[in-house]
């Protein structure tokens, strides 16, 4: 495979991490502007991880994952009571924070009379594990792929348990969800710390495929992508912002001849997609009619006593 | 569906666990140089590669230049495109065109005997290239 191809998909499938973050909170009914914040923090964990303490790439994205949903839940508490607008103001303030933290974050040692590690606004160079371990750029794909596989199943597991049904019903109505009984504060930062986790596993191949990161990497734009690509792709479906970041990266890439124009054909889109299908292209109503041809067409799915009709139920049919 | 997640979490772990290999030996430094083109956007770069360690110049190897713009992650990155080995050992010629003005990180790939990547942050404009300035944190300004 040709290494700029396998570069464009290594891109797409690390950015769908960010995206599907971002997702979570948007199940909920938040609208998060800081989830690049978890993103930093993953790619640096996992980058010092691996470049300064030698640990395997395997421990050193947990760690990121950890790190970034415990940053994520210690985010969600003090903004439980925050909704909409107040909500996304908090997370955008809380993510330059983070990256102006990483402008004043130094912490380097020296390896092979090299000095390695964090340098403030300089980055963060050498994060070379897949080179000092002789990992081809095809190799480190299919692993982006298979943990984006694994996540994926976590989200099809997701939403046909009853944690994905009150994770709806809580941005569907959280006074509604409350009345029936169910935990909000407990749910959102449940939420809000699977999607700091998604994120940071994100960040910390990020840091590792490009063997480099900075603080300006992390800036409000990526945050603004990703919350674009679940409102592009669809919030019906987790596969929904992994066609936005498709869309995006993936289709505008391969346009070479739009160059510098990508950004402005991406704004329009988002905002087009906003009056015309508020839900994205893969929204409730696009999911449940697929389910049903799929139902009626395969001879698996035609199961005695699925009941299909929760998710309908909950977000009305609404578009 | 557990076990279908079990099952792909089982694969994910073993790919993580194969890509434990044998350590690289050279690492690479780099100097580059480049100049504004004769079109717009274009860029004509000299890169100078040596071993890190004892400064030898590294030659008889495949260049890639690549460029990032760090901004935007992602979004705004160009084809990369191969550099031509000089009469001078270890320094390399390439042209590259960028969609805009600004701050880039340049990757330069290597492969063949020594495989490596060297990440190298410039900026770029209409008819100058030099260092890029961060910003820096407050106190900590270098002169």
């Amino acid at each position: 495979m040709d290494d700029y191809l396998i570069g464009v998909l290594s891109n797409i499938g690390v950015i769908s991490f960010i995206a599907l973050s971002a997702y979570l909170l948007l199940l909920t009914g938040e609208i998060s502007f800081g989830q690049q914040a978890f993103f930093a923090i993953g790619a640096y964990a996992a980058g010092i991880a691996t470049a300064l303490w030698g640990w395997p790439l395997a421990l050193a994205l947990v760690w990121g994952a950890a790190i970034g949903g415990a940053a994520a839940v210690l985010v969600g508490i003090p903004t439980l009571r925050l909704h909409g607008l107040y909500f996304a103001i908090a997370t955008l303030a809380f993510a330059e924070m983070v990256r102006i933290l990483f402008e004043l974050f130094r912490y380097q040692i020296t390896i092979d009379g090299e000095l390695v590690g964090p340098d403030g606004a300089d980055g963060f160079r050498n994060i070379r594990y897949i080179f000092d371990n002789n990992i081809d750029a095809f190799q480190f794909l299919l692993l982006i792929y298979a943990l984006l596989a694994v996540v994926l199943l976590g989200f099809v597991l997701l939403e046909r348990s009853r944690l994905g049904v009150i994770f709806r019903m809580i941005g569907e109505d959280e006074t509604l969800a409350g009345l029936q009984g169910v935990s909000i504060a407990h749910h959102k930062v449940l939420a809000a710390g699977i999607s700091g986790a998604l994120a940071g596993i994100g960040g910390g191949l990020y840091a590792h495929l490009t063997t480099y990161v900075e603080p300006r990497i992390f800036d409000v734009m990526l945050g603004v992508h990703s919350l674009a690509y679940g409102l592009i792709g669809g919030l019906g479906t987790a596969l929904g912002p992994l066609l936005g970041v498709l869309i995006d990266i993936g289709v505008l890439e391969s346009i070479r001849a739009l160059s510098g124009y990508r950004m402005i054909i991406f704004g329009g889109l988002v905002a087009l997609l906003l009056i015309v299908r508020p839900r994205g292209l893969l929204d409730e109503n696009v999911v449940h009619k697929i389910g049903r041809f799929w139902r009626r067409i395969s001879p698996w799915a035609r199961r005695p006593g699925l009941n299909t009709g929760n998710r309908n139920n909950l977000t009305g049919g609404r578009p | 569906m557990r076990s279908i997640i079990c099952t792909a979490a089982a694969i994910a772990m073993l790919a993580l666990c194969g890509l434990e290999g044998a350590h690289a030996q050279v690492r690479a430094k780099a100097g580059v140089t480049c100049k504004p083109g004769t079109e717009k956007l274009q860029y004509d770069c000299i890169i100078k590669l040596a071993n890190s360690k004892t400064n030898e110049p590294l030659s008889g190897l495949t260049l890639t230049v690549g460029a990032d713009m760090p901004s935007m992650p992602a979004a705004h990155n160009v084809r990369p495109v191969g550099a031509a080995e000089d009469q001078e050992k270890g320094t390399y010629k390439a042209r590259i065109v960028l969609e805009m003005y600004g701050d880039w990180a340049l990757r330069l790939d290597l492969s063949g005997p020594v495989r490596d990547r060297v990440v190298k942050r410039l900026r770029f404009e209409r008819d100058r290239v030099g260092e890029t300035t961060p910003a820096r944190a407050p106190g900590r300004h270098r002169h």
